[in-house]
């Protein structure tokens, strides 16, 4: 008699907002990020870009930077100018900082884009199945198909207002259907699952079971996904601003500097200008993957647990 | 006026295939099924697996389309698309059959339960505390089980709370898919009879499927079997088991285990007999594509499946 | 098999028919028309109209890709803008230096990729294998671009070993021996730059495997036997590991496409994906319009090639 509790007595005796809210994934996350000396090494490393490239970007000047200066044409690293001058006389070490940051936030705000819109089209099209799903993945093959670098060039040089918005909205509207693939399918498999069936039978409507059932299931593949998908966006986009279909000069990108290697003569006789944002587009992208590579094992491993 | 009323269901998959991938097939899963249920008696629906019993009872829960047929409650049409949309769900309520998978693994014990109670009822965080507390209760779990989560309860402990959550909206029917074959031996009379005590507490109806039929015996007042998409005999429990008319249902039921030793040898005697009935005669009572035949009334509550000529 | 065959032609063909409406529907943003360019800047309005009457221009747009399209069938893909000649013409020449880089890479891909991800499967984790595993490790993630720069500066310009642009060296007779030589020195770096990128995904599916084949019940069998160890890899892990990849070349054509952009601008070799980047830059719109059909035909007809061979060579693929 003494020891049965009333609900009332429990009611007093347990806070809810003391009680954790889900069993946390951040700690084997962490765990396989510090195991993995490489991907802790690479996480370090862009996170001291990202910060010292946003912070020395803020200092900067930049319409100084992106100045032409007829007096300082292709002037080699100097004490004043740490990675030289380009053929505008532009410094290159301002350039550098100025394009990091616009190549990263590019990738990140494309990688967001392209995510949202795969991850809806993925779980509408495998949660509902059936023709739904069948219509939806011949559209996904479709796009497959495209030659995507084309046509994205074309739209880029067509669209009448072009800005990072537009820009990054073309390159989202061709990049999305790897990931709308992958979370397609394991949408299939998590809405056969007992408990989502089960809340079908408590009268919980379709949307909500995709947000709070079938959602939080595919989170670890939507953020490895999206992590490996930042990288190729970066070298997408360095790709295209080095083809000229980027950004203009006056918001230079990584991939703006490298185009200056299209000419001959500052590829064979002015590295300074191409291999710094060459090497750092190349150790961006392997941070990134590495990071990303490290999230996949952490995932894994915890579907081998569960 | 029957709770539950199954008229001539129909479930057909598709099989596809051929160049366009079109449809050249079908699996009968259920084929022609009729039964009904009156208010607070348990239906059994006993068959092996892949005889229908499961899709049947999806299909009563709205989870499956339905090829052809009618399914009513409380005589509102509850095929999908058809008729006025009722919402029945709130009085017809499912028990899964696995409660390792059934509960979400990432909720809470009273995110599960007080989902139904969201969906349906606008209830304040304390009032649906309280209530998910009682439910708790109900069902015999601690009311501190709240804030933990499926994983930390056994087997007969999840499964209590997988009907805590059933009865939660106070349903009239209760479709128990295979509720106890995922647990121990030991822990399946526990549920079974805490079940029995709820329908008796709430006035519950059950439709419950099963392949065990000392499970079926214990539990239910009225009982069909399946074969194969359709059934075979349909009766009161006595009529089942003592006087079982289609030869599927006497080795079903002479597969029973007997407990008693010394009738050991009678039983086994009793078991090679109806062996050897069912393999002589299995083409008297199924058709030729080894269905069963539709049903005839032997009584006013015995139906069977036996060939035209009687 | 033939079912499977059967099957995936039909399935080509709405590709191919969206992929032309697609095309048609992006030309139509395109500003410009067939009539631009041909006309000097003094037409009256009266005499345009009846031009672009009598060209269709004012048709409801189905009667305008159908026109179109029975064109581009007949080879007609409407002229240019900017050169007020056939954009066949202008693509043909370009073509074929294309399909010859592709090739050139395809080989180098084969011929470099195949022994790599043989000898790291075989002996992974030994010394080897780690050097070809970083190798691809670096490779899958270095841009084609910026591998092409590196290619360009190091053989081009440092060693000297290869020419730095153009397709074939000037002043040499069509046909000659020389002229053949010429084109393919000039052929040796961009494809090599392309191949060195593109065999990373062979290597590591050769690899992957090679690793798998070799804890198989068939061949720990073939080992029991007595076979000996070079033949138990040429005559069973050879034969189930390669021949799906050299299926491969037709989904590697999308790719292939891409990386022939980048390095024919970085070599200027006067290729397709030169002239889509040229003619896009001097809006030449007919010449781009035909380049992406022809690119996406290209894409959609290499998977169809590469999953008829497969389903040739791999009985698995056929039942999905």
């Amino acid at each position: 008699m003494e020891d049965k509790k009333t609900a009332a007595d429990v009611e007093q005796s347990v806070d809810p907002k003391k009680v954790e809210k889900s069993p946390s994934g951040f700690k084997t996350i962490w765990k396989e990020i510090m195991k993995d000396k490489l991907a802790f090494i690479s996480l370090i490393f862009l996170v001291l870009t990202t910060l010292s490239v946003f912070i020395i970007s803020f200092v900067l000047d930049q319409e100084q930077i992106v100045m032409v200066d007829p007096f300082s044409l292709y002037e080699s690293p100097s004490s004043e100018w740490w990675l030289g001058t380009d053929y505008g006389g532009r410094d290159v070490f301002g350039q550098l900082i100025i394009g990091t940051r616009n190549s990263l936030a590019i990738g990140i705000l494309v990688t967001l884009l392209s995510g949202f819109v795969g991850i809806v089209f993925g779980v509408v099209s495998g949660y509902f199945g059936g023709q739904v799903d069948n219509v939806m993945m011949r559209i996904v093959d479709f796009f497959m198909v495209l030659p995507n670098l084309m046509v994205i060039i074309v739209f880029v040089s067509i669209v009448p207002t072009y800005s990072v918005w537009t820009f990054s909205l073309v390159m989202a509207s061709f990049l999305w259907m790897g990931i709308a693939r992958l979370i397609r399918s394991r949408a299939l498999q998590e809405k056969e699952l007992d408990y989502a069936q089960a809340s079908r039978t408590l009268g919980t409507s379709h949307a909500k079971i995709i947000f709070t059932q079938v959602l939080p299931n595919v989170t670890s593949l939507i953020v490895v996904t999206m992590t490996l998908n930042l990288a190729a966006n970066i070298g997408i986009e360095s790709g295209l601003s080095f083809l000229g279909f980027g950004f203009p000069e006056s918001t230079p990108s990584l991939g703006t500097l490298l185009s200056y290697a299209r000419n001959p003569q500052t590829l064979e006789f002015r590295w300074w200008i191409w291999v710094p944002p060459a090497v750092l587009i190349l150790l961006l992208m392997l941070a990134v993957r590495n990071v990303g590579e490290a999230l996949k094992r952490a995932a894994d491993a915890r579907q081998r647990r569960a | 006026m029957a709770l539950l009323r199954v008229e001539d269901l129909q479930i057909y998959f598709p099989i596809r295939g051929g160049i366009l991938n079109r449809k050249i097939d079908d699996v009968r899963a259920v084929d022609g099924v009729s039964f009904e249920i009156e208010q607070g008696e348990t239906y059994g629906l006993v068959g092996e697996s892949g005889s229908g019993k499961t899709t049947t009872g999806k299909a009563v829960m709205g989870l499956n389309n339905i090829t052809g047929g009618d399914i009513y409650f409380e005589d509102n049409h509850l095929n999908p698309g058809k008729g006025k949309k009722v919402d029945v769900r709130k009085d017809v309520q499912m028990i899964f059959q696995d409660p390792y998978s059934s509960l979400n693994p990432r909720k809470r014990v009273i995110d599960i339960i007080a989902e139904p109670i969201r969906n349906y009822e606008k209830l304040t965080k304390k009032q649906e505390l309280r209530r998910v507390q009682e439910l708790l209760e109900q069902v015999g779990l601690t009311p501190e089980s709240i804030y933990k989560y499926p994983h930390e309860f056994s087997g007969g402990q999840r499964q209590r709370i997988g009907v805590a959550r059933a009865i939660a909206l106070k349903p009239k029917l209760i479709i128990a898919d295979e509720p106890v074959s995922a647990l121990d031996v030991s822990v399946q009379a526990q549920v079974l009879n805490f079940m029995q005590q709820i329908q008796k507490d709430l006035n519950l109806t059950f439709l419950f499927i099963s392949h065990d039929l000392g499970v079926i015996r214990h539990m239910c007042d009225k009982i069909g079997i399946m074969y194969q998409g359709r059934f075979v005999e349909e009766g009161l429990r006595d009529e089942i088991f003592t006087d079982p008319q289609h030869i599927y249902t006497k080795r079903l039921v002479a597969a029973i285990p007997d407990i008693d030793p010394r009738r050991r040898q009678e039983h086994q005697q009793y078991r090679e007999q109806v062996k050897e009935e069912y393999q002589n005669s299995f083409n008297d009572y199924f058709n030729e594509d080894g269905l069963a035949h539709s049903l005839k009334s032997i009584t006013d509550t015995h139906r069977v499946a036996l060939p035209e000529r009687g | 098999m033939w079912k499977f065959i059967v099957r995936r032609l039909i399935i080509t063909m709405p590709q191919i028919v969206l992929l032309s409406l697609f095309v048609f529907i992006m030309a139509s943003f395109m500003p410009g028309d067939a009539l631009t360019g041909q006309i000097g800047p003094d037409v009256d309005q009266d005499r345009l109209q009846e031009l672009r009457e009598q060209m269709g221009l004012n048709n409801p747009w189905y009667i305008q890709y159908r026109d179109w399209i029975l064109g581009v069938f007949q080879g007609d893909f409407g002229t240019s803008f900017r050169y007020n000649m056939p954009a066949s013409e202008i693509i043909q020449q370009r073509m074929i230096n294309t399909i010859w880089l592709s090739l050139v890479s395809l080989i180098f891909i084969y011929a470099l990729g195949i022994p790599m991800g043989l000898i790291s499967g075989r002996y992974n984790d030994k010394l080897i294998d780690q050097v070809i595993t970083s190798y691809t490790y670096l490779g899958f993630a270095t841009p084609i671009f910026i591998f092409g720069l590196i290619a360009l500066w190091v053989g081009g310009f440092q060693l000297g070993w290869f020419p730095t642009g153009g397709s074939v060296a000037p002043g040499l007779e069509p046909g000659s021996l020389e002229y053949i030589l010429s084109k393919i020195h000039h052929l040796l770096l961009p494809g090599l730059a392309i191949a060195l990128i593109g065999l990373v995904g062979t290597v590591q599916y050769l690899r992957s495997e090679i690793i798998d084949t070799k804890q198989k019940d068939f061949i720990i069998t073939a080992r029991a036997k007595g076979a000996p160890e070079q033949r138990v890899y040429n005559r069973h892990i050879f034969r189930n590991s390669v021949l799906p990849i050299a299926a491969f070349f037709g989904y590697e054509i999308t790719s292939l496409i891409s990386g022939t952009v980048f390095i024919e601008q970085i070599f200027s070799y006067p290729g397709m994906g030169n002239l889509f980047l040229e003619s896009i830059n001097i809006r030449d719109y007919t010449v781009v319009t035909a380049l992406v059909l022809l690119f996406g035909l290209a894409a959609i007809i290499g998977a169809l090639l590469s999953d008829i061979i497969l389903s040739i060579v791999d009985p698995r693929i056929r039942i999905k």
